[in-house]
C-alpha cells in the first residue's frame, strides 16, 4: 500500500437554518506514505472540514453525502462511532491551531499523554508513564520527568504545541493531520515546530497532512501541495510544480498576495472578493466570479482536473486546448530565494 | 521539629502555605462581618417604625418622660447612633443580641429552637436540589440536542415557573386533604420532635415545593456549562485521542465544570435557604424564615438584625469555603505560586 489515505469523490455537507452548505465537494486525494502534503487555501475553503471528516470529528449536523474515505487500505466511510474510537489516535491523529486551548487546563500534561497511550495500548501505568516521558523527550521538552506533573498553564504556547504533538504521536499513528499548527505561534517558534514535525516524520515515518494558509510555511515543510477553493481541490502537485509553475488562476492569486514569493519590487495583490457561501453552489468553476481570466466556459461547466504532469493537476478551463494562452501573471522568485525569504 | 527551631513561627507559614491562607480567610471573614454589622445596624435604625412603639405598644402614650427615657435606656436607644452601635456590637461579642421587641425575651432565645427546624429543611432541600441538578445536567449534556435533552429542558422550565405557594396549596389539597398521605402543616406532631420519621413526613411536601422551584435553575446552569465545555478545543483533542464520550464527560469536562458547580453551590446557599420562607409560610412550618417575615412585619429590629447576621455569616463562610475548594480543583486559582521552583 503506497497510500495512507485515499479520498474518493468525497462530498460533505452541513445542514444549517439557511440551507445545506456543501463544505467539501467531490474531493479526490491521495496521501502517500511518509510525505508531507500541504493543503492551502483561504479561510472557509473546507480544509479543516476535509481533515476532520476523516477522523469523524465534525459536529452532528454534518453528513458525508458521497464518496469514500480509505484509510490505510480500509474503507472507513461508514464506520460507527465505536469503530472510529479505535482508529482515532491510533492510526490517525490531529493537532490543532491554538495550543492554548487544546490542552485540558486542569489535568497535568503527563496524565493527558498517558491517557492517550492507555486508550490504545494494553500496558501498565508505569510503562505508559515511561513512554510518555520518552515522547516528551522526543518532542524536545527539557526535563520531562519533572514537567510530567505540571498543568498546561506552566507551559508556553510553543511548548504546549509540542505537548499536543506528543499526545498525537502517543500511539504511533500512520497519519497526522496538522490543522494550522503554527498559526497561533510567533515566527521563531513556528520555525522550530516545523523542524520538529519534519524530524518526527523522518523518525517515525508517518505521513502529515499540513493545513495552512501561509504559503511561506508550506514551502518550507511540504513535499506536495493541494490548493483548495470552495470545497474543491483546484490544483495539486509537488511543491516545485505548484510554487514555480502554478496553473490555476486561484493559485496565481495566492502567490501574488504573498510577500516572500513575489520578486523584490514586484506588486503585491490581494484576490478581490471573498470565498463564496457554499449553499446550493452552481455547477461551475466557483472561482470564476473572482477571476479576471474567467471565460464563458468557467461559468457554465465545472472544469475537470487537467493533467499537466504525472504529479501536477489543475482544474481550470485555461488548460483546455481550445482556451487562449494565458501566462502566469506573477513574476515569481527563484526556488532558493523563496526558501530564504520564507521564515 | 528542626524547622521550628530554625525558622520560628515564620517557618510554619513557609512550610504550610495552607495555614497562611486559612488565617487570611479568617481575617477576610472578620472584616466582612464587621462591615455587614455596621450596614445592618444603620439600616435597622433608619428604617421606619419606632422600636419603642414595637416594644411597648400603646403603653408609651401614657408614659411620662422619665419613664420613656428609662425605656429607651433599657432598649439601648439612647445616645448617638455610633454609641448605640458600639453598645450593640459589644453586646454581640458577649453573646447578647438584645431583646426581641415582639417577644420581650433575648432574640437568640426566640430563634434558637427554630434554627434547627429550618436547617433540617433547608439543608435537605439544598443537598437534594444539587444531587438532582448535577445528575440531570450531566445526562442532558451527554444527550445534548436529542429528544431526551429537549424533553427534560421543557419539563424543567415548566416546573421552574410554577409559583411555589400555588404548588404548595395544590400539594396540600391532593396529598393532605384528598389522599391524606402527608400532614399539611408543622414540623412534627406534638411531642414527636425527636422522631425522625415523623419529621420526614412533615418535610415531604415542603421539600417538593422547594426542589421544584430551585432544581431546574441550577440544573440548567450546570447543563449549559457542560455543553459550553464540550465545544472547547480540549474536548476535540480528547476525542481525537480516541476517548469515549463518557470518559470525556466525566474525566475532562467535569473537572472544568466542577469549579462552577462549587461556586454555584456556595452562592446558592442563601437562595435555597430563602426558599424555606415560602415553604415555611405555606406549610406553617416553624422556622426562622417564617420568623423573619413576622419580625419585619412587627418592626422587631433586634430579631431581624440577628437573622440577617446569621444569613450573612453563612453566605460569607460558604463563599470562602468554595474559593478554597476551587483552589484545590483548579490550581490556576492559587494566588501564591512557588510550585514552579519546587523539585
Amino acid at each position: 500500500m503506497d497510500n495512507v489515505l485515499e479520498l474518493r469523490n468525497l462530498s460533505i455537507s452541513f445542514t444549517s437554518p439557511e440551507g445545506t452548505i456543501n463544505a467539501v465537494r467531490d474531493v479526490t486525494l491521495d496521501v502517500h506514505k511518509g510525505e508531507v502534503l500541504a493543503v492551502v487555501g483561504e479561510s472557509g475553503c473546507g480544509k479543516t472540514v476535509m481533515c476532520q471528516s476523516v477522523m469523524k470529528l465534525l459536529p452532528k449536523n454534518s453528513k458525508i453525502d458521497r464518496g469514500e474515505i480509505i484509510l490505510d487500505g480500509t474503507d472507513i466511510t461508514n464506520y460507527s462511532e465505536r469503530n472510529m474510537r479505535k482508529i482515532r489516535g491510533k492510526d490517525v491523529s490531529m493537532i490543532f491551531q491554538d495550543p492554548m486551548t487544546t490542552l485540558n487546563p486542569t489535568i497535568p500534561i503527563g496524565k493527558q499523554i498517558t491517557e492517550a497511550i492507555l486508550v490504545h495500548n494494553k500496558i501498565s501505568r508505569e510503562d505508559a508513564k515511561k513512554r510518555a516521558i520518552e515522547l516528551l523527550d522526543l518532542i524536545g521538552i527539557d526535563d520531562p520527568v519533572h514537567r510530567f506533573n505540571l498543568q498546561p498553564h506552566f507551559f508556553s504556547g510553543g511548548m504546549r504545541q509540542r505537548c499536543v504533538l506528543a499526545i498525537a504521536l502517543a500511539s504511533n499513528p500512520k497519519l497526522l493531520f496538522a490543522d494550522e499548527p503554527t498559526t497561533a505561534l510567533d515566527v521563531t517558534v513556528q520555525a522550530k515546530i516545523l523542524d520538529l514535525l519534519l524530524e518526527v516524520r523522518d523518525k517515525l515515518g508517518l505521513s502529515i497532512v499540513f493545513v495552512s494558509h501561509d504559503l511561506g510555511v508550506v514551502s518550507r515543510i511540504a513535499d506536495r501541495v493541494a490548493v483548495m477553493y470552495a470545497g474543491k481541490i483546484v490544483e495539486i502537485g509537488t511543491v516545485d510544480e505548484v510554487f514555480y509553475d502554478p496553473r490555476h488562476p486561484y493559485t496565481w492569486g495566492l502567490m501574488s498576495s504573498h510577500p516572500s514569493l513575489v520578486k523584490r519590487g514586484g506588486e503585491l495583490k490581494s484576490i478581490p472578493g471573498m470565498p463564496p457561501v457554499l449553499i446550493n453552489p452552481p455547477d461551475c468553476d466557483m472561482f470564476a466570479f473572482r477571476n479576471k481570466y474567467a471565460m464563458k466556459a468557467d461559468f457554465e461547466q465545472m472544469p475537470p482536473m487537467f493533467k499537466i504532469s504525472d504529479t501536477h493537476y489543475a482544474a481550470t478551463w485555461l488548460l483546455d486546448s481550445r482556451a487562449p494562452k494565458v501566462e502566469c501573471p506573477v513574476s515569481l522568485r527563484k526556488n532558493d530565494d523563496v526558501m530564504e525569504g520564507c521564515l | 521539629m528542626s524547622t521550628l527551631s530554625e525558622h520560628g513561627i515564620g517557618g510554619i507559614f513557609q512550610r504550610y502555605p495552607i495555614i497562611t491562607r486559612i488565617l487570611k480567610n479568617i481575617l477576610i471573614f472578620i472584616v466582612t462581618m464587621l462591615i455587614l454589622s455596621v450596614v445592618v445596624f444603620v439600616i435597622a435604625r433608619l428604617a421606619p417604625g419606632d422600636p419603642l412603639v414595637a416594644f411597648y405598644g400603646d403603653a408609651i402614650e401614657t408614659m411620662s418622660d422619665a419613664e420613656l427615657d428609662a425605656a429607651r435606656h433599657r432598649l439601648g436607644l439612647d445616645g448617638s447612633i455610633a454609641l448605640q452601635y458600639v453598645r450593640w456590637f459589644g453586646g454581640i461579642l458577649a453573646g447578647d443580641f438584645g431583646l426581641s421587641l415582639q417577644y420581650k425575651i433575648p432574640a437568640m432565645d426566640v430563634i434558637s429552637p427554630l434554627i434547627g427546624n429550618t436547617l433540617i429543611l433547608g439543608v435537605t432541600a439544598y443537598l437534594v436540589v444539587f444531587a438532582i441538578a448535577v445528575v440531570v445536567a450531566v445526562f442532558c449534556a451527554r444527550y445534548e440536542d436529542t429528544w431526551f435533552d429537549r424533553a427534560i429542558c421543557k419539563i424543567g422550565t415548566a416546573t421552574y415557573f410554577i409559583p411555589s405557594f400555588w404548588l404548595g396549596l395544590v400539594l396540600i389539597l391532593i396529598f393532605s386533604i384528598n389522599l391524606g398521605w402527608f400532614p399539611s402543616s408543622g414540623a412534627y406532631d406534638f411531642g414527636m420532635q425527636n422522631n425522625l420519621l415523623n419529621r420526614l413526613e412533615h418535610m415531604v411536601l415542603p421539600l417538593i415545593v422547594m426542589i421544584a422551584s430551585h432544581v431546574w435553575y441550577y440544573a440548567y446552569m450546570i447543563r449549559n456549562k457542560f455543553t459550553d465545555e464540550n465545544r472547547k478545543d480540549y474536548v476535540l483533542l480528547a476525542k481525537a485521542k480516541g476517548l469515549s464520550k463518557n470518559v470525556i464527560l466525566w474525566k475532562h469536562s467535569l473537572r472544568n465544570v466542577a469549579p462552577t458547580i462549587v461556586n454555584l453551590m456556595a452562592i446558592s446557599i442563601p437562595h435555597v435557604l430563602s426558599g424555606t420562607v415560602i415553604a415555611e409560610a405555606v406549610f406553617n412550618y416553624p422556622g426562622i424564615g417564617n420568623m423573619a417575615v413576622a419580625a419585619a412585619k412587627y418592626h422587631d429590629y433586634n430579631l431581624l438584625m440577628l437573622l440577617v447576621l446569621i444569613t450573612g455569616a453563612m453566605v460569607i463562610l460558604s463563599s470562602i469555603v468554595a474559593y478554597m475548594i476551587n483552589e484545590v480543583i483548579d490550581p490556576r486559582m492559587k494566588d501564591s505560586g512557588g510550585s514552579v521552583w519546587e523539585k
